[in-house]
């Protein structure tokens, strides 16, 4: 099994899932998530895709409760939207929602369509087509009225020792690719070298 | 042209090798040098150093870590990662997944065996009964839930190659009928052909079919056993059984080796398909009670 040093240091980018752009808190409000676009980006599929695979852990990270499905087909011409349902403030608090019966999928054909609210509970719907990642977090977070998770000292002194590691990594990195530059330069030197001896050699022969 | 080519080949190999002799060459012509002041071994032996082969230390044991050093987390702690790692894959396809670490010889017997998981990670399991047309023991088969069970009508279909099922057992009173039947040459690189070592050749078909339906196999490599324990739907009381089970079934593995040799369990390893692994602490919640078993059961 993998050295525990290299696991350790694997464990650090869960920095990444705790803090950072997305790490906000839903109100209670907030019951379910859904998502849908195309697997493919052209079509202005490509800000969906970004919201999913940087911003949507980071929110599931601090709202393990609230089920978040992303459905993807391969429908490019089709729509990328972002549901969000609220409980109603009028609808009684133990109305429990019916549940969907759907999972999270990736689908060739068949329906992605975002269910319909349940008794009690409101659908708002972000277009997320065309739409770059950052517009969709803060359409997001605007229309939720979600709190960001201001990042915790230990996480601050976390991300302060990676960058600082980061630094001496760069600087490692330019060593390396030198060291390897001039390996391969004194190395064709060489063969250049080595084969006009050899042409020499075949003409005085 | 010649000239100019050997002149920069022989500059070129000048610029490049370091001097393999001193070049602090003697000024003065080597007829007028004392004979004394020649060197008197060649510096091709002299910068020849008897190289020391150092003798890389071989252990006998695979490496064990202290895992004080390491950050170990409750299984709902891991789980919360995990889920988040993993939000909007498909919850079927992506399955939880436990390494256990042992304290192992490199060498001697390792576990190997089956395990029937409270909630089973796969369920498609399709299983093929051979035993005699007549007999009630189709029915039975098929009761429990067989994709096709019969005799000879079975045999002559998997000659024509058709073939429903990934698992196959067959009925003790059947084996001869089997080997007459030519199938080996279809069933043997599929891996059905059954045999009586695997107990797929069998007189309780009943008991047999329930231990295949669901059955894990694992085994330990290089002193790792890994086994795939959920499904990312899971939920936390549903992955704590099954890792329970498996776990108790290593110790009993592990007991049943004899004492000579060193085996005992060491670390347990949460990870998914994508997801990042956890060393795990044998808790369930953490103890400061930020993440509860409850709050990892919506659907994925």
């Amino acid at each position: 099994m993998v050295n525990i040093g290299h696991r350790l240091r694997n464990l650090d980018s869960l920095l990444n899932l705790r803090t950072g752009p997305g790490a906000a808190i839903l109100p209670k409000d907030v019951t379910r998530i859904h998502m849908r676009f195309a697997l493919r980006l052209e079509g202005g599929h490509m800000g969906p895709r970004k919201f999913f695979r940087e911003n949507l852990p980071r929110l599931k990270f601090h709202n393990p409760t609230i089920p978040m499905i992303v459905q993807r087909n391969d429908d490019n011409a089709g729509p990328a939207t972002l549901s969000i349902y609220f409980r109603e403030a009028t609808g009684s608090a133990t109305a429990a929602e019916t549940p969907w019966g759907i999972t999270s999928s990736r689908v060739m054909d068949g329906s992605i369509e975002p269910p319909a609210p349940g008794p009690g509970e409101r659908v708002l719907t972000i277009n997320m087509r065309g739409a770059h990642s950052e517009k969709i977090l803060k359409d997001f977070l605007t229309k939720t009225g979600a709190v960001a998770v201001p990042i915790s000292p230990r996480d601050e002194a976390l991300k302060r020792k990676l960058e600082e590691l980061e630094v001496y990594a760069e600087i490692d990195r330019a060593r390396v690719l030198k060291e390897h530059q001039d390996y391969k330069r004194e190395k064709r030197m060489l063969e250049q070298a080595q084969s006009e001896a050899a042409a020499l050699k075949a003409e005085m022969e | 042209m010649a000239s100019f080519h050997q002149c920069l080949a022989s500059m070129t190999r000048l610029s490049l090798r370091a001097p393999a002799r001193p070049t602090a060459a003697p000024t003065i012509p080597m007829f007028l040098m004392p004979a004394a002041a020649t060197p008197a071994v060649r510096y091709a032996t002299v910068n020849m150093k008897k190289k020391v082969v150092k003798k890389k230390k071989t252990y006998k044991t695979f490496r064990s870590y202290d895992l004080t050093r390491m950050d170990q987390y409750s299984l709902c702690e891991a789980m919360r990662y995990i889920r988040a790692a993993e939000v909007g894959q498909p919850p079927n396809s992506v399955k939880y997944e436990l390494a256990v670490k042992l304290k192992t010889n490199k060498s001697g017997p390792v576990i190997k065996n089956q395990i029937r998981l409270p909630f089973p990670v796969k369920n498609d399991s399709r299983i093929g009964v051979l035993c005699a047309d007549d007999s009630p023991l189709v029915a039975e088969a098929l009761e429990l839930g067989a994709v096709v069970a019969g005799g000879e009508t079975l045999l002559e279909d998997i000659r024509n190659n058709k073939i429903p099922f990934n698992k196959f057992v067959c009925h003790a009173d059947m084996a001869d009928a089997l080997n007459k039947a030519r199938v080996a040459r279809i069933l043997g690189p599929k891996g059905l052909m059954p045999n009586i070592k695997n107990k797929t050749i069998t007189k309780d078909i009943k008991s047999t079919m329930q231990d295949m339906a669901g059955a894990e196999e694992y085994r330990e490599r290089r002193g790792v056993v890994r086994i795939a324990i959920g499904q990312l739907g899971f939920t936390p009381h549903m992955l704590s059984e099954n890792i329970k089970t498996l776990m108790s079934a290593l110790k009993v593995d592990i007991s049943n080796i004899e004492d000579s040799y060193l085996k005992a369990l060491d670390e347990v390893v949460l990870s998914s398909t994508h997801g990042p692994g956890f060393s795990l602490n044998s808790l369930l919640q953490p103890t400061d009670g930020s993440v509860k078993p409850e709050d990892l059961v919506s659907p994925m």
